[in-house]
């Protein structure tokens, strides 16, 4: 059975060669048709590959490897080899099948916008990558993937490179990204050095075979490895170029900064988690990071007026939900939560996007305000969208966020607290999320500008919303059941922890968690109804009854701030005067510089020593030939010897 | 063993003694009117035809004449070319740029065939007297000829310093050759070698050696003994400076080694810690000095005075390869210190309009050709490989190294890099695009001969550094033929 | 033909030089002849790794004809795997340095391009030599042309400029040089032969005692490190590349000081190179970081490029230093992937020098919309520069760093990786700086607005290749690699394995 892997990531590749190096030249019709038709066949073999695999399980984990080697060089053999399992079969039909939605929607979204083909020539390059990423079978070819949507994202970011804002967002995303990329670079190192080998099979075959191994190096290669996880999935203490992404147009935002790439990080613990069980140091700084980001995030989302920032704090902390539940070892929680998120938060941004279309451009919620009756379709699909992330049941974020924090709950008293966590930052979620929508949709317009009138979108763009609100609606019940359900059981065989915890939980407390959680998600609603349901000062008086906490959200903790002056601007001074002035062009041009001068004052003495008097030239060659005469004469023979023999001479 | 004639030892002085006369014998029964250049080709011609008897000399067994103050060998007969060669450069060089309404030019080029006759005696004389009389021949018509531009300052001035100075060097010489006969009771250079063990007074014979040593080494302009050269090259005429900077000092050098070589090898443990150090004083002297010079000329002067350190650097191995290496540096550098003169002397003229390295700035520009050639013999003169001047550098440090003197050959070799301070100054003085406001020089129309003589000079410095398969083999025979060298075994005390 | 092959290498840009020389000097026809040569010169090239016996060590393609009796010097040139893709890539910047010369020199074309010819040869010359006075001959030959073309056209005629950077150059790497020609000499007279495979054998044999073999491998340590330049050792880098002509400037730094500290310093003098290996792990780490923070905060792009240079050249010392295997290999690909980005980048930067006459990056701003082209090549330079996967400079950072980390110090390996981090850091806000955001006064008002000021066909000629080979490189380094390993091997195999003990106790998990 051949699956054509290689074709999944090459399709797209060949998308983004034609419209990049063409596109320019290329109709408009011509551009759509191959920037839609590489994800379409992409998504084509993934879906036959996931037939087959579905009726032969047993055939899974399935290994491609490209013939010609890649690198091999004094003992290293990385080869191109994808490897097809349960967990890359997921990530590959959300990728694709997500990313072809976005790229119908986008035919709409940016039909207007110059540079269409450089767009979905960017579109599609991401898409290989980031399926390069999830079909690795070994560690440096993830970090290609990694990497490489780490460009398409600073591509996509700055899409509007004319625009400052959107320049330095692109560029703030690379680098914090690369930051983090540091973390992986070494883990990698790490890898290699302790076990010679970077595939993902043999990492694994090689740890299980040896039990003994514990903490010590796997903590630190596991460290390393979160760290690059935590910059590309935008966590503590990287998050912060995420929200400032939202510079790219609105469709990227929902394909790469919300539905796959921020993924991304949650998809490598989930793959490298035979290193995660064996330290549970590592796995504990997971959670509370997750947990951590997930609560600040949800605080900062509450008092955000740009209707895309909102949405990019949410992401933040939906994906500080991933990682608690990577943290407690509910891998497949996690991966249920990333598929139903991709779902949701995609929905939420094409969505907002379709708002934003609709008010030719408007992102401030301040100035939005009764669109329920204009854009009834996007209302009714955000609203979807709105009380999935809110977690109302039977909707899909119920399911995944529930199965999350009942695993938490699972963890002992620390699980505890963790859970508490995801319920106050549950409760936030509710609020903010209603809080857009109320303002969004309900009340009456506050928007100043009255020369355009809101719109609804054209179909090309509705379409994926209506398909992503259904998908955000029943998405949960496949994680329905004992153990996820049947999502649990199609990843059980990749995704069981080593020392998997007996669900010790009694029926009766699921159900009282399961209330809670619920509780959390009406209450949620209620305030922002209290708040934002109709016009009132609810809000303006408690932001001004607690002046400290709402600066303090209003300005994002100043973490941006915190990080330029403590790191960035420091850097910079050091470099352009220690470095620059006083090594650069003191010590080390300086010496130089020296040096020369005194060979050049030697030559100017021994020139002003050239009198051009006679005199004293005939002066120095008497005491030239004296000086000759002496040193032959002393060297030859001791001065008693001489002055015998001049005796000697004189009679 | 002497079956050669006694004159053919001496035919190429004799050739060139007789051009000289008829030279001026011609210049007085022409008319006053016309032009003398004739004259030029007639000295020419007679060095052509001495350089040719030297080479035939070489059919000869290596021998003395004339009660033996004559020696022809290897090395005399490599000399001879290498000084005929030279004066037959600077004769065509002359002949192009020597101004018609100059005075004299007939003595001019009688002088130059005279002086030649003396640095010709002066490598195959083995009697020390006949050696002084030769370097006095030499000599004084070069004294003459540094102050040929009789209307100008610097040229008298010229003249008489180096007359005045010379004089004194010479003096030195003679009463080092005094001492040398008090103490061994000979002239005779291989006799004075074999009486030295059983000489009653060896302070005079080290006493002597040295005044000779001071005497010689004026010649060469080592330091400390080099106060005149830079005042004598700024004033004399070019085209003589580019005869006098390279032929008597070849012949000195020849001197030199000649001296140290057939009359005191046994003395090799004294005299070469002296060369060490004079080596090193002016090659340091030379560099650093030229490094601040604005004058092409002095600068030039300076940079001869360091080249006289790198050759006395040879003399640092010992044997044969020592006396190899001089041998042949004092080709490479006379070769290319003709050529650049001749360049210089072309682009600035006789009357010397454009002294100063500013004034060559743009000559790439002006004159490709010309430029290029001055950069090519520049490189040779920094030591850059594939020219004779890397080559000969090479030789004489490689022989100091095998001697056991690599400090001297550091110490050579980073002046070495100084040097190429000037001279790249120099080059890209001469690359540099000309200056916005710089004045028009006219074009540059070097005549055939000049043209010919600066060929002649660049196409030895190549294949001095290319194929110096052949003038090596020479420099080899020439050193073979001291058997006192070939049995001195290379000094130890550095190791 | 295998024999003499090399020899024609060498030749045809010679040739070419006296043709130039010769023919006159009227309108493009200079250029035009030195487009021919070097092409052929490639040609020539090429035929090198196409008849390359890769499974063979040792040198190939040799020729080996008595240059002089005494001193014993003979002309033997040959090509091993490590020098064999040099001399390639010498060939292939020959053609583009003349293309991007193309417009720049307007004037005396003659002269530049018979010199620009002359440099070729003397830098092939250097890769191929086997007769360490030959090699010798070659590297100082290498100068002059360098610095007389520097002189002649210099950016800033107005002194102090291309004739104060030619001095600079010159006499920093001609004054190193001199200890080297006395090592040389002293090597010389110890074995009376100057033939590198021999004197190898008689260092090996231990017939030179250590004590001024270890002077010698200074010497020549300093000779090449200068020309690298390894910290602190590039004080004439940022002059340079200011002044010099793009075809030139970029050659000028890292391959053959590179190829001589591989083949020379660690060929000859592996135990002293041992020795001196901490220092030089130290110096390349924190020429990496420093070259990568001073070209942060440039103003100038051209010293911009100093610096990253700087910083890239640095990660092949980390590599060679680690003696591992793998090191090697990174390095000697990262010395092929420098050549090819780094003249792209120089032709960029040239072409933009050439538009708009100043290399001050603040001048610039929101170019990318008036020159599409140009843009997308400069990003994708860059992103090869910064050692994006897929692309050529990731693979040779790799191998250094990994190697670096598992066989030689995980401390300099672990701080050499930040400089991967400020890498993108400077280059990417060169990219924003010049081609992103508004339009900056400049760019607003650029003369005529009819006038296009993309790149023209000539430059895409020169860069699509270069881009191409960039993407290649990346994606199938096992083309070169093969036949580097081949070459690098004895460099490696002095090494008292570290490497095999940093991969632990642990048994190896399946390779793949």
């Amino acid at each position: 059975m051949t699956l054509y892997l290689w074709l999944i990531p090459l399709l797209p590749l060949a998308g983004f060669l034609i419209n990049g190096l063409l596109g320019s030249r290329l109709t408009k019709a011509l551009v759509t048709t191959i920037a839609l038709l590489a994800p379409l066949a992409a998504l084509g073999v993934v879906v036959r590959a996931a037939l087959l695999v579905w009726s032969s399980p047993a055939s899974l984990p399935y290994v491609e490897t490209c013939p010609l080697g890649w690198i091999h060089a004094g003992g290293l053999n990385i080869d191109f080899a994808f490897a097809l399992d349960q967990l890359t079969l997921v990530m590959l039909l959300v990728i694709t099948g997500v990313g072809f939605l976005i790229h119908i929607y986008s035919v709409g979204y940016m039909s207007l916008e110059e540079g269409y083909a450089r767009y979905f020539a960017y579109l599609n390059l991401f898409l290989f990558f980031m399926t390069i990423l999830v079909l690795a079978e070994n560690a440096l070819l993830m970090f290609v993937g990694w990497e490489g949507v780490g460009l398409a994202s600073y591509l996509l970011i700055g899409f509007y490179f004319s625009r400052t804002s959107a320049a330095n967002a692109g560029l703030k995303a690379f680098i914090v990204n690369r930051i983090g990329d540091f973390g992986f670079l070494i883990a990698i190192f790490l890898l290699l050095a302790n076990f010679g080998s970077l595939s993902f099979s043999a990492l694994a075959a090689n740890i299980a075979a040896h039990p003994e191994l514990q903490g010590g190096v796997i903590t630190a290669i596991a460290l390393c490895l979160l760290f690059g996880a935590t910059g590309k999935s935008a966590q503590i203490p990287l998050y912060i170029w995420l929200p400032d992404a939202m510079e790219g147009p609105t469709p990227v935002s929902a394909l790469i900064h919300a539905a796959t790439m921020v993924t991304a990080g949650v998809y490598m613990i989930a793959r490298t988690h035979f290193l995660y069980d064996r330290s549970p140091l590592a796995l504990t700084v997971v959670a509370v990071i997750g947990a951590a980001t997930a609560l600040f995030a949800a605080t900062i989302g509450l008092v955000q007026t740009d209707i895309k920032r909102v949405l990019a704090y949410s992401t933040v902390s939906q994906l500080g939900y991933m990682f608690l539940g990577c943290g407690v070892a509910a891998y497949s929680a996690a991966i249920f939560h990333l598929v139903t998120h991709a779902f949701f938060k995609a929905l939420l941004f094409l969505a907002a996007g379709s708002v934003i279309h609709g008010l030719s451009g408007e992102q401030d919620l301040r100035k939005m305000g009764g669109l329920r009756k204009k854009l009834p379709i996007t209302f009714w699909t955000m609203t979807a969208g709105v009380f999935a992330i809110a977690g109302f049941p039977g909707l899909s974020g119920f399911f995944s966020k529930d199965a999350i924090l009942t695993a938490a709950f699972q963890q002992g008293s620390m699980g505890k607290a963790l859970w508490f966590v995801g319920v106050v930052t549950a409760l936030l979620t509710s609020f903010y999320m209603f809080r857009l929508w109320y303002l969004a949709f309900f009340g009456e317009s506050r928007s100043d500008d009255h020369t355009h009138h809101p719109h609804e979108s054209p179909w090309s763009m509705l379409g994926p919303l209506v398909l992503l609100a259904i998908l955000s609606v029943v998405g949960g019940w496949m994680g329905f059941g004992e153990g996820l359900g049947r999502f649990g059981a199609f990843l059980r065989p990749v995704l069981t922890p080593a020392n998997a915890p007996e669900s010790s939980i009694s029926t009766s407390l699921e159900i009282a968690l399961l209330a809670i959680a619920v509780a959390v998600a009406l209450t949620g609603w209620f305030i922002a109804h209290l708040f934002y349901g109709s016009r009132n000062n609810r809000a303006a008086n408690l932001a001004a009854a607690l002046p400290g906490p709402y600066k303090l959200m209003v300005g994002k903790y100043w973490i941006d701030e915190l990080y330029n002056n403590t790191i960035i601007k420091p850097i910079f001074l050091f470099s352009r005067y220690i470095l620059g002035w006083v090594v650069e062009e003191g010590i080390i041009r300086g010496s130089a510089w020296l040096l020369a001068g005194i060979v050049t004052l030697l030559g100017e003495l021994l020139r002003r020593w050239q009198s051009g008097n006679l005199r004293s030239y005939a002066g120095w060659l008497a005491a030239g030939a004296a000086l000759l005469l002496f040193a032959i004469l002393s060297a030859s023979l001791g001065a008693s010897a001489f002055t015998l023999h001049l005796n000697w001479a004189g009679h | 063993m002497n079956t050669v004639p006694d004159l053919y030892r001496i035919l190429p002085e004799v050739i060139l003694t007789l051009t000289g006369v008829l030279v001026m014998l011609l210049d007085a029964g022409m008319p006053k009117t016309t032009a003398r250049r004739p004259l030029g080709w007639v000295a020419a011609f007679g060095t052509l035809a001495a350089l040719w008897a030297s080479l035939w000399q070489l059919g000869f067994p290596a021998g003395t004449a004339f009660y033996a103050t004559v020696q022809t060998d290897a090395f005399s007969v490599f000399f001879h070319v290498l000084i005929c060669g030279i004066v037959l450069v600077a004769l065509l060089l002359s002949l192009d740029t020597l101004p018609a309404d100059n005075h004299h030019p007939g003595e001019y080029y009688a002088l130059i065939t005279f002086g030649a006759v003396g640095m010709c005696l002066m490598t195959s004389a083995v009697e020390l007297l006949l050696v002084f009389i030769a370097l006095e021949i030499s000599s004084i018509a070069t004294y003459i000829l540094a102050g040929y531009r009789k209307n100008t300052g610097k040229g008298v001035e010229a003249a008489i310093k180096y007359f005045l100075l010379g004089s004194f060097a010479t003096g030195f010489l003679l009463y080092g050759v005094a001492m040398i006969f008090g103490a061994t009771g000979t002239t005779q250079i291989t006799e004075i070698a074999a009486k030295l063990p059983t000489s009653p007074s060896p302070a005079f014979v080290f006493a002597g050696l040295a005044l000779m040593l001071v005497g010689i080494l004026f010649k060469v302009s080592a330091a400390p003994f080099h106060v005149w050269t830079p005042d004598v090259y700024e004033g004399a005429p070019t085209p003589v400076v580019a005869l006098m900077s390279t032929a008597p000092k070849a012949a000195a050098f020849a001197l030199l080694i000649r001296i140290l070589y057939g009359a005191f090898p046994t003395l090799h443990a004294t005299w070469t810690p002296i060369l060490w150090g004079i080596a090193v004083l002016s090659m340091t002297v030379g560099n650093l000095a030229a490094l601040r010079q604005d004058n092409v000329k002095r600068m030039l002067a300076y940079s001869s005075i360091a080249h006289a350190g790198y050759l006395l650097a040879a003399f640092a191995g010992g044997g044969v390869a020592s006396i190899t290496a001089a041998a042949f540096y004092t080709a490479a550098y006379a070769a290319m210190n003709v050529g650049i003169f001749a360049v210089v002397t072309v682009v600035s003229g006789y009357d010397e309009r454009l002294p100063l390295i500013q004034d060559f700035r743009g000559l790439l520009y002006r004159a490709p050709a010309v430029g290029g050639l001055l950069l090519f013999f520049l490189i040779s003169l920094v030591g850059i490989p594939f020219t004779g001047g890397f080559f000969a550098k090479f030789l004489s440090f490689s022989t100091a190294v095998d001697g056991g003197a690599v400090w001297l050959a550091i110490i050579g070799l980073l002046n070495s890099g100084v040097a190429a301070g000037y001279y790249l100054r120099f080059a890209v003085t001469v690359a540099q695009a000309p200056a916005a406001n710089a004045p028009r020089h006219p074009a540059l129309h070097p005549g055939a001969a000049v043209s010919v003589a600066i060929v002649l000079a660049a196409a030895a410095t190549l294949v001095l550094g290319l194929a110096p398969g052949r003038v090596l083999g020479a420099a080899g025979d020439a050193a073979r033929s001291f058997p006192a060298a070939i049995t001195s075994s290379p000094i130890t005390w550095a190791k | 033909m295998d024999t003499q092959i090399i020899t024609l290498i060498l030749l045809a840009p010679l040739g070419g030089a006296l043709l130039v020389a010769l023919l006159p000097d009227r309108g493009k026809l200079p250029a035009w002849v030195a487009l021919a040569t070097t092409l052929l010169t490639l040609l020539f090239a090429l035929h090198l790794p196409a008849h390359f016996n890769y499974s063979a060590t040792g040198f190939q393609f040799q020729s080996d004809i008595p240059w002089l009796a005494t001193p014993n010097i003979h002309y033997h040139v040959g090509v091993d795997g490590l020098s064999l893709w040099l001399v390639v890539l010498t060939g292939l910047l020959g053609p583009v340095g003349v293309l991007a010369s193309w417009n720049v020199i307007r004037e005396r074309r003659k002269t530049f391009y018979t010199l620009f010819l002359v440099q070729q040869t003397a830098m092939l010359g250097v890769f191929v030599s086997l007769d360490l006075m030959l090699y010798y001959g070659f590297w100082e030959l290498s100068l002059i042309p360098m610095a007389i073309l520097i002189a002649m056209y210099g950016r800033t005629q107005s002194d102090p400029g291309g004739p104060k950077a030619a001095l600079r150059f010159f006499l920093f790497t001609f004054i190193p040089s001199a200890p080297l020609l006395v090592a040389l000499l002293w090597l010389y007279a110890q074995t009376r032969t100057f033939d590198f495979v021999t004197l190898q054998s008689a260092i090996a044999s231990g017939r030179i005692p250590a004590g001024p073999l270890c002077w010698l491998s200074v010497a020549f340590l300093i000779a090449f490190a200068v020309k690298v330049p390894v910290f602190p050792l590039h004080g004439w880098l940022t002059d340079v590349f200011s002044e010099a002509p793009v075809a030139l400037a970029m050659v000028v730094a890292g391959k053959l000081g590179l190829y001589s500290l591989i083949r020379f310093h660690v060929g000859l003098f592996p135990v002293q190179a041992h020795q001196a290996a901490p220092w030089l792990l130290a110096l390349a780490t924190i020429g990496i970081l420093y070259g990568a923070l001073l070209a942060l905060v440039q103003k100038d792009f051209w010293k911009l490029l100093a610096y990253a240079t700087l910083s890239h050249l640095s990660f092949c010392v980390l590599g060679i230093y680690g003696f591992t295997l793998a090191g090697l290999d990174g390095s000697v690909y990262q010395i092929l992937n420098h050549g090819v980005s780094a003249g792209a980048i120089f032709v960029l930067l040239g072409a933009l020098y050439e538009r708009f006459g100043t290399s001050q990056i603040s001048v610039y701003g929101g170019l990318a919309k008036k020159t599409p082209a140009l843009a997308t090549l400069f990003v994708i330079t860059t992103l090869s520069l910064i050692g994006l996967p897929i692309l050529n400079g990731f693979v040779g950072e790799f191998l250094i760093l990994s190697s670096t980390f598992t066989g030689a110090s995980r401390f300099w390996a672990i701080s050499a990786t930040v400089g991967v981090i400020l890498g993108a850091a400077y280059m990417l806000l060169l990219v924003q700086r010049i081609f992103q955001g508004p339009p900056s006064d400049m760019v607003a008002q650029l003369g005529n607005p009819d006038r296009d000021y993309d790149l023209e066909p000539r430059e895409h000629l020169i860069l699509w290749p270069l881009a191409a080979l960039m993407l290649i490189m990346g994606v199938a380094p096992g083309l070169w690699i093969k036949g580097i390993e081949s070459g690098v091997l004895p460099a490696s195999q002095t090494i008292s394995a570290p490497a095999k003990i940093a991969v632990s106790s642990i048994p190896q998990g399946g390779q793949q």
